[in-house]
């Protein structure tokens, strides 16, 4: 018996290749990822979850490569961190590459300054008053990347006195919570902001470009699964900042799981 | 990313692995000789230096930042971190090295008369050396290795290079780090080895 159900097994999995889905190694990257498997499973696709990759270049090359068929990318990063044009017309750039440029999945998730709670600070430009004292404390990817820390303290005219201390992305928030670090590079939608009580620092010269999510996917993803497809482009314009905040919060600040969020979230949007 | 830089990164890889692998062994070698002396300890010791590496680093910093004096952002708390994982190997070859002394000997050492003291320093302690010092030898050359995570909390050492080449998918940056790490580790393998076989005799 168990050997008919390996064989049955074998048999399941060689004529269906699963769809691979990739995503880069934060909360919402992991349960945007979980939504298109889920999304894909219900309708009766085999699929492989690749979540929590790594970066954003992981991804890209995991893409590319052939090893993930789909993951969520924003616009902001195809074009400054990707393409490294800032004003490329990414849908266009992709399609040269055999991958499609999905519709916007409806919210922008912008970089964002964050600092603890203080009364004097509210926009970027304000740090210029605290750039003797304050400790940045950054990712790797935003202190490599051209539109990160440097592109920054160009564009704002600032020079901080202190080199950023650089870490893994997932401890910056308890770098800065606990007075480690002064100043950090997060998501506008992430939902420790709220849960830590942080405050988000105005982009008052708008440095930061727009970061639509949108589904990055190879070409040849219906022949995987048919109508795969369709169904990534059907969740245009579904989640707006507010929804994609509530579901990052409740996992990063109820600390549930990945997968009955996601659940959740796709049953109330049937 | 040049030789000098690369040399100065390997400076603070060797620092740390060096100030972590001895305070290891001041902490580890005391633990595994009282682990020998009394067998509640040992149940206890033993076992918390077991789990504490399975323990993954990244949750290790995460529980150490907020703590003062041993936390933070930066080598101290690496640093503290490798200690912890360099005990495993220190402490268990310690109390292996002395259990594995011949019974026999230890009780020819009571019958000339050694004190407790004496039977540890002059007998126990340098028929254990060989078995302590491949302790040495493991906790060192795995630390050149698991000290490259010092650069997920602002740190520094080779894993720099990695954690910079692994966001940005630059594979020359990667080995830059990778390439000194194994040198390093091979290197310390190879004198520590003779160390040990000098002590052998």
């Amino acid at each position: 018996m168990k050997k008919l159900i390996a064989v049955a097994l074998l048999f399941a999995a060689c004529s269906r290749e699963p769809v691979h889905i990739g995503s880069k190694n934060f909360t919402e990257s992991v349960i945007l990822g979980e939504l298109l498997a889920q999304k894909l499973e219900r309708a009766g696709c085999t699929v492989d979850r690749k979540l929590d990759m790594g970066g954003t270049f992981v991804c890209d090359k995991a893409i590319r490569s052939g090893a993930i068929d789909a993951y969520v990318e924003y616009s902001g990063t195809a074009a400054e961190a990707i393409l490294k044009k800032p004003h490329a017309d990414v849908a266009a750039a992709y399609a040269k590459d055999h991958l499609h440029w999905g519709p916007p999945l409806g919210f922008n998730n912008t970089f964002a300054m964050i600092i603890r709670r203080d009364p004097s600070l509210a926009k970027i430009s304000d740090l210029r008053r605290v750039q003797e004292t304050f400790q940045p404390g950054f990712g790797y990817e935003f202190v490599e990347r051209r539109d990160g820390w440097n592109g920054l303290l160009r564009a704002y005219d600032l020079q901080f006195a202190k080199a950023p201390k650089t870490m893994d992305l997932g401890l910056t928030y308890k770098a800065l919570a606990s007075g480690q670090v002064d100043l950090i590079a997060g998501n506008s939608t992430d939902g420790l902001i709220q849960s830590l009580g942080l405050v988000v620092l105005d982009d008052d010269r708008h440095y930061f470009p727009r970061y639509d999510a949108a589904v990055v996917r190879a070409n040849g993803i219906d022949v995987k699964c048919r109508g795969a497809s369709a169904i990534l482009d059907s969740l245009q314009n579904t989640i707006d900042d507010a929804a994609m905040r509530k579901m990052n919060f409740e996992v990063d600040g109820k600390k549930r799981s990945v997968g009955e969020v996601v659940r959740e979230w796709i049953d109330a949007h049937r | 990313m040049n030789a000098a830089e690369i040399l100065r990164v390997t400076g603070e890889h060797v620092v740390i692995v060096l100030i972590s692998v001895v305070a290891a062994i001041v902490i580890g070698i005391p633990l595994g000789i009282w682990c020998t002396r009394n067998g509640a300890a040992s149940h206890v010791v033993l076992r918390a230096v077991d789990v504490v590496q399975t323990v993954p680093s990244l949750a290790l910093f995460g529980l150490l930042i907020p703590i003062p004096l041993i936390g933070g952002i930066g080598a101290r708390t690496a640093i503290v971190a490798l200690v912890l994982y360099s005990l495993l190997p220190i402490v268990r070859n310690t109390f292996t090295g002395i259990r594995g002394v011949d019974p026999a000997v230890r009780e020819a050492g009571v019958a000339l008369g050694l004190t407790p003291r004496q039977l540890l320093f002059d007998v126990e302690l340098p028929l254990a050396m060989p078995t302590i010092m491949s302790g040495v030898r493991i906790a060192v050359v795995a630390g050149i290795g698991i000290a490259t995570i010092a650069a997920a909390i602002g740190g520094g050492g080779l894993g720099t290079f990695i954690f910079r080449g692994v966001a940005m998918v630059d594979t020359n940056l990667i080995l830059a780090g990778a390439i000194p790490a194994a040198l390093l580790a091979f290197f310390a393998d190879l004198v520590l080895t003779y160390v040990e076989r000098r002590l052998i005799r």
